[in-house]
């Protein structure tokens, strides 16, 4: 079986070289055979990689131990699902992994554009089959999932999935962060084609955005997902820790939110060429550069991979990439320049350009404190990182500048605002904006940034609400329609831009639940069944703790009963688990805590099983009560509404 | 100066503000990662100054305290070297005798007061193939 898995990842590379070279000698000599062999050949790499794939799931669910991959990631009592999804558990299966999503794109955009964009195709196919290429060189010669065990007796078990990560969310997060992470090749593999072949026309721009919107959409669900699973199961009662490879997810997607905004000026003006290409080719190589920060254990984190000489690699790719995208950026830097009409500072180009400093500007400072210790290290000789307060300290001051624009921006006119248009979309959520402050300052709150952060999320609310609610009003009044039909049809002919306002809506509901944080309290105790304690305005307390015996673990379950003011409000059954519980090595079972939460729209409370003295029945208990994290995944819906409403194709009519 | 001259003076201010913001969060921010020797050779007190360091658990080095179960002191040790190391909060799952962890915290009378430990994310079981098949 191994032996046709490897076959098929070798037949691949060689057939992607063969595609490659048929494409290039097309581009010279204009023979259409040609491009049309070379378009079935990299049909044909994408069905090796799919063969290829399905023959490594097919072992992996028969537990077929002979490949080490197998027995590394399986076990016989691993879950059949677990087993499906243990295809991303480690470094070479994740790597065909992301040469199968890949392939699933290119497959995708040749059919997508059998008419269209003929002159592009060529220059998008060779790019990524050279993409593929050189992820199938390290599937095949450096991290080969078909490798077979290399040990010297019989194996008839593997060492199964660690039982952390046996999580729904664990199983879908990485397959969601790829169709991100993999997806901005697509982008970026039109913007090398339209560099090449010099052809920037709208419907290049139609495409570009689309592309990029979706995967950044992909990406953006990917990265919320990881903070939703760490928070619901890590137990540190925490979402982001800001670790060098949460870091490397949120760059990419930073640049990438900057394209999907100044698009639109390109759109609108055909200006900002240059820097609309600068963003793809970034947000590509950012990609790159994450998954080289991530696999390659460069810079210390909690969530690296072991190394081998696969960072070299991708660093030399990304070096390669970049030095081509210079060359390519310079060579047709006279046919992208474009004149930069700025009539004044108060317009909504203007708006759009400070949007995109502002991202570029985040991602930078992110970049820098994620590689201080790389740079530290070369130059003193000590690795020096920075933790979360420093990315906290300057990322938010500049979170809230772009919530501020999150409000203006669209309230801006193109070309210019006037001071009338100003006065009439202002007044109104700056007013709120002031009166949510002094509400909130009354009600007790004086922690400025919490203070700023609800006054400018008021400020936005209202200002979009205002933007739905005029447009729903001009159809009332000229169209005679119902508010409901009224708010459907203003949103299904605007969809990009309505969409956008829910996005916005989503963003800012965020930005709550993140200044929920200024506000959070924990506490840990050692306890004995019947002690009090007290958290904030919470009473808890301990009534019970009993052991079960499940069919993989043992448990013990923590009853908590948590009160306020004598009202019961819910009762909490956080756990401690030991897998392997029965097997005589103590070393070899697995304490896991199961936390437990009551999750409300004004606060979480957080209750971890830390640890059960079995001897004295003392029980380590963890509690915190965390406000507003509700009001994060729900933002996190919504982004996800707004970007689907605004990828919903319309049906072009015949003449349009 | 109208404002196409003005641009791209604004955005190239801006964009220097935000280097020297970036720098300036770097003020207080530092965290070095050192190796247990390094840290020996500096005075055995480093008031208010955060370290971090990795290394492995030495074998029976964790003791509890009998009275706060929370209250806990390990034998951190890199090669060689070893450093007595005290922490008080609850540890992370994976926490156990010889595991490779990264602690952070504060260099007291040559004791190591941590105030954060991490293990490494469990991707994938730690075990060796032999021991599974025996």
């Amino acid at each position: 079986m191994p032996l046709y898995g490897a076959t098929l990842l070798n037949l691949s590379v060689g057939l992607a070289i063969l595609a490659l070279v048929v494409l290039v000698i097309y581009v010279k000599k204009g023979d259409y055979r040609l491009f049309l062999t070379g378009q079935r050949a990299a049909l044909g790499v994408s069905f090796l990689i799919l063969l290829a794939s399905v023959t490594l799931v097919a072992n992996l669910i028969k537990g077929n131990f002979d490949i080490d991959f197998v027995a590394q990631y399986t076990s016989s009592a691993t879950p059949i699902v677990y087993k499906f999804a243990a295809l991303w558990a480690g470094q070479s299966g994740s790597l065909l992994f992301w040469v199968l999503i890949l392939s699933f794109y290119t497959t995708l955009v040749i059919f997508q554009n059998r008419v269209r964009h003929q002159q592009l195709m060529p220059y998008v196919m060779i790019t990524l089959v050279a993409i593929m290429l050189f992820f199938l060189i390290l599937v095949n010669f450096v991290s080969n999932p078909f490798k077979p065990v290399e040990v010297d007796f019989v194996i008839r078990d593997g060492l199964g999935l660690n039982p952390l990560l046996q999580n729904w969310a664990m199983a879908i997060h990485p397959p969601i962060l790829y169709l991100g992470y993999v997806g901005f090749s697509v982008p970026f593999a039109f913007a090398v084609a339209a560099l090449i072949s010099r052809r920037l026309d709208a419907l290049w721009i139609r495409t570009m955005r689309r592309w990029t919107l979706f995967t950044w959409l992909a990406m953006g669900c990917g990265i919320i997902l990881g903070g939703y699973w760490a928070y619901n199961e890590l137990g540190w009662g925490g979402y982001w820790a800001w670790d060098p490879v949460e870091n490397a997810s949120f760059m990419p997607w930073l640049t990438a939110t900057a394209f999907i905004h100044s698009i639109n000026i390109q759109k609108k003006k055909n200006m900002l060429r240059i820097w609309n290409m600068v963003l793809i080719i970034a947000t590509f190589l950012l990609s790159i550069f994450g998954t080289f920060l991530t696999r390659s254990g460069v810079v210390s984190s909690v969530h690296s991979f072991t190394q081998s000489s696969i960072g070299p690699m991708l660093l030399g790719f990304f070096l390669f990439v970049l030095v081509v995208c210079i060359f390519l950026v310079l060579y047709r830097l006279k046919d992208l320049r474009s004149e930069i009409r700025m009539r004044s500072f108060l317009s909504r180009e203007s708006g759009f350009l400070f949007n995109n400093v502002v991202f570029v500007g985040l991602c930078f400072a992110v970049l820098w404190g994620t590689l201080f210790p790389i740079v530290s290290e070369a130059i003193q000789g000590t690795q020096i990182s920075v933790g979360i307060p420093f990315f906290n300290q300057i990322a938010i001051p500049i979170g809230l500048l772009l919530l501020f624009l999150t409000g203006v921006g669209p309230l801006l006119a193109w070309r210019r605002t006037s001071r009338e248009s100003l006065i009439r979309n202002f007044s109104i959520p700056f007013l709120i904006g002031v009166v949510t402050f002094l509400v909130a300052f009354v009600l007790g709150i004086r922690s400025i940034y919490p203070l700023i952060t609800l006054s400018l999320s008021f400020f936005v609310l209202c200002a979009i609400g205002l933007e739905f609610y005029r447009g729903v009003r001009v159809r009332i009044r000229k169209l005679g329609e119902n508010v409901v039909l009224a708010l459907t049809r203003i949103i299904s002919k605007n969809r990009s831009r309505y969409g956008g306002y829910i996005v916005h809506v989503g963003v800012v509901l965020m930005f709550i639940g993140f200044a929920g944080k200024a506000f959070d309290v924990d506490h840990e105790w050692t306890m004995e069944v019947g002690d009090e304690v007290k958290l904030a305005e919470y009473t808890i307390i301990l009534t019970n703790v009993r052991e079960e015996e499940r069919p993989n673990h043992h448990a013990w379950i923590a009853s908590l009963l948590i009160t306020q003011n004598e009202k019961t409000i819910t009762q909490l059954y956080p756990e401690k688990r030991i897998y392997f519980h029965r097997n005589p090595d103590p070393n070899r079972r697995q304490p896991h805590s199961e936390l437990d939460i009551y999750s409300t729209f004004k606060e979480d409370i957080y209750a971890v099983f830390g640890g059960f003295n079995t001897q004295k029945n003392l029980v380590s208990l963890k509690m915190m009560v965390n406000r507003l994290v509700r009001w994060i995944w729900v933002g996190g819906y919504l982004l996800l509404f707004g970007t689907v409403i605004a990828l919903w194709p319309i049906k072009m009519k015949r003449g349009e | 100066m109208d404002v196409k001259k003005k641009f791209p003076i604004v955005i190239i201010s801006i964009a220097f503000l935000l280097v020297l913001w970036v720098v300036l969060g770097f003020e207080g921010n530092e965290l070095p990662y050192v190796t247990i020797q390094e840290l020996k050779e500096l005075k055995s007190s480093q008031p208010g100054k955060r370290f971090r360091l990795g290394g492995n658990i030495q074998e029976g080095s964790i003791v509890r305290d009998s009275h706060d179960q929370l209250d806990l002191t390990f034998v951190l040790e890199q090669g060689d070297e070893s450093l007595r190391v005290t922490y008080h909060k609850i540890v992370p799952d994976m926490f156990k005798e010889g595991i490779e962890v990264i602690v952070e915290g504060y260099y007291v009378n040559g004791k190591f007061q941590a105030d954060n430990i991490m293990t490494k994310c469990a991707s994938r079981y730690q075990g060796d193939l032999r021991e599974a098949n025996t």
